[in-house]
């Protein structure tokens, strides 16, 4: 029982707290930006055609009621707090009359798919071989892995995908240029083979700036548990070096480590916009490009709650956890 | 290879580590652990102090010692043979087993990570020191040996213990492999007043019941007095006196010596701090001098101590490397002995 009041009761009141501000937050934001969506809704509307000014003014009226933007501020919080609760992200601006819920739900499976295998592959790379270059920081393998993450490392993520792209997808042509996958969706081979195809060429320009990111932080990590007393007595006890390596160096830097890993999980929610935009991967990071350039506030305020929830979340289970990595921090 | 491996344990000569310090794109050199000497008997177990400052070499001549540093010259053996030409299979196999060190803290000597217990029964396994079925025996006779009992200590994280457990667990991690020579750098200078004295007494006590020999490097003077049979006294790589502790400790003479031992504040309202206590410039400096390291800071130094390097002198049951101490100078120079003692008492 103290269990759950002392330590997850508290953690959970702070993932509340946190997503009730972002919400907040992000319900202000696009209400004090300059660009008007009725506005823009109206001229898109009344472009090619005359409207008398009752006309006008009735259509306004039905837009806002529409978009939720009717009443006073204090109301319309209360109106928009209404229907997150009921799961309700309201209709896309752009898109209308599509829900914004269904093109979350559309775009959210590749980007999952995408981020999720990158990020996952991206930590275990660059933890184990950031560890095993920084253990044997002699050898010609690790000063040769060490010097070319550092060195491809601070290239832009964008001019790395770039560079990518022209040479895989346009001089020699292995992977498809644009899209997710090609045929008619379904747990199919010939499907599932195109859409690998067509996610290597954007895994690959996130996994290695990613694993590269990854592995310096390891390196560093470990480069300071291996000057420890302790490994230094497990050295000289003459512990196998298989175990000297994963039990008692990457173990004891893996707390960090898993941190960032929840986190970066739970950041896959807002999307790799650069990587879906330069590959025209239709995941939820062009959904929200997409709803950025054309306004469409419901559409941006879906994406965003989602990554709060997303970040929050995974911070939450990230603490909730670390018990089990660390016996130094008790459930208290 | 000289096989002596009844007469000596341990047999240091003319041993030199160089390291190299870059200054841009000039490097120096200076020589952290410079001509030392000392020969550790395997017959009689004893405790062997080497004292001194930080900065003087000592830690760096342990690490030498326990296969960690290479030395750049001079003859390290360990029973009859070079450490420095062991493998790495045979340091494993072999040298691992008989050297052991213990650090200064005591914390650190075990993961924070893992059950304190974990690491003693990896050790016993990987040595095969016991069988499977007596392990529990083994490791709680050691632990009795550190003045422990398994019961206590089982299933605990190195955080839970208190700082007199965790040193005595950090030797009784030394002592599992059985050990003929235990390097120990510092081992109580992070542990209370209190706790020190017990742990000192635990290491003389395995001198005398496990006949086990111990290099203790330390700064402070106290301990070695109380409890170490001999004692070499480093100085910027040098080992300035080296001798019997009650000799070297009891009437030091070299100047270097006397500034240490005078620098022990004592508990006693009358015998006020000396205020005269010079402290070390910068290391390098006094590493890279000419002559005597110690002419800047020498209340009796002489001109021959600027350019030239004293030698070692056999004088009063211990040897000193001091010009003060030759034949030649002695006449020059001013009677030390009684001066310290008219300062000191």
């Amino acid at each position: 029982m103290t269990l759950l009041k002392e330590f997850i009761l508290p953690r959970l009141l702070q993932w509340l707290l946190v997503i009730f501000i972002g919400v907040t937050i992000t319900f202000l934001i696009p209400r004090v930006s300059p660009v008007n969506p009725i506005d823009q809704a109206l001229s898109r509307l009344t472009a090619f055609q005359n409207l008398s000014p009752e006309a006008t003014i009735a259509l306004r009226a039905s837009i806002e009621d529409l978009y939720g933007l009717q009443g006073s501020i204090f109301e319309q919080y209360i109106a928009f707090w209404k229907r997150i609760l009921r799961g309700d992200l309201g209709p896309s601006f752009t898109s209308f009359p599509m829900m914004v819920n269904d093109i979350i739900r559309k775009s959210i499976g590749w980007t999952i798919g995408l981020l999720g295998t990158c990020v996952v592959i991206a930590w275990l790379l660059g933890l184990i071989l950031g560890t095993l270059a920084s253990y044997y920081r002699n050898r010609w393998w690790s000063r040769f892995l060490e010097n070319s993450l550092i060195t491809v490392y601070p290239i832009p993520y964008y001019i790395l995908a770039f560079v990518l792209l022209m040479l895989f997808a346009y001089y020699f042509p292995i992977f498809p240029l644009v899209g997710g996958g090609r045929g008619t969706p379904g747990l199919t081979w010939t499907y599932i083979r195109t859409v690998i195809q067509h996610a290597t060429l954007p895994a690959l320009s996130i996994i290695i700036g990613a694993t590269a990111f990854r592995f310096i932080m390891a390196k560093a990590l470990t480069s300071g548990e291996i000057a420890s007393d302790y490994v230094q007595y497990a050295e000289l006890a003459a512990l196998p070096k298989r175990k000297i390596i994963f039990s008692y160096i990457m173990r004891n830097t893996m707390l960090p480590q898993v941190t960032d890993l929840g986190l970066s999980l739970g950041a896959i929610f807002e999307g790799a916009l650069i990587t879906e935009v330069v590959f025209s991967y239709p995941g939820i990071g062009s959904s929200l490009y997409n709803a950025i350039i054309s306004a469409d506030y419901n559409m941006i305020m879906g994406i965003t709650l989602l990554s709060i929830v997303g970040i929050a979340t995974a911070s939450l289970l990230v603490d909730l956890s670390y018990p089990f990595f660390d016996p130094r921090v008790r459930y208290r | 290879m000289r096989q002596q491996p009844s007469s000596e344990l341990l047999r240091v000569e003319n041993l030199t580590k160089i390291f190299q310090i870059r200054h841009g794109f000039s490097t120096r050199e200076f020589r952290a652990v410079d001509d030392a000497a000392f020969t550790l008997t395997a017959a009689k177990p004893e405790i062997f102090t080497i004292a001194g400052e930080s900065g003087s070499g000592k830690t760096t001549l342990a690490r030498m010692v326990l296969g960690m540093e290479q030395p750049s010259s001079g003859i390290l053996q360990y029973k009859g043979r070079n450490i420095a030409d062991l493998s790495l299979g045979e340091k494993r196999a072999w040298f691992f087993k008989e050297v052991q060190p213990v650090f200064q803290d005591p914390f650190a000597a075990f993961s924070p990570l893992k059950k304190i217990d974990h690491y003693l029964y990896e050790t016993v396994h990987n040595y095969k020191m016991a069988k499977k079925s007596e392990t529990d025996d083994y490791v709680n006779e050691v632990l009795q040996q550190v003045g422990l009992t398994l019961a206590e200590v089982r299933g605990r994280y190195p955080n839970e213990l208190s700082g007199g457990q965790a040193q005595r667990m950090a030797v009784a991690r030394a002592l599992l492999t059985n050990p003929s020579l235990i390097v120990a750098d510092e081992p109580v200078s992070m542990l209370d007043a209190s706790l020190r004295m017990s742990v000192v007494n635990m290491f003389r006590d395995l001198k005398e019941q496990q006949q086990v020999s111990i290099l203790y490097i330390t700064h402070d003077l106290a301990t070695a007095y109380y409890f170490a049979d001999r004692i070499a006294v480093m100085l910027r790589g040098w080992i300035v006196e080296e001798g019997p502790v009650e000799k070297v400790l009891g009437s030091p003479l070299h100047p270097y010596t006397q500034n240490l031992k005078e620098s022990i504040p004592q508990a006693d309202p009358d015998h006020a701090w000396s205020s005269e206590v010079d402290l070390a410039i910068l290391d390098t400096d006094e590493y890279t001098r000419k002559g005597c390291r110690y002419a800047g800071r020498c209340p009796h130094v002489m001109d021959v101590c600027r350019h030239t390097e004293p030698p070692n002198v056999t004088a009063q049951g211990r040897t000193v490397k001091c010009f003060l101490y030759t034949e030649e100078h002695a006449a020059d120079a001013a009677p030390v002995q009684s001066a310290v003692d008219s300062s000191n008492h």
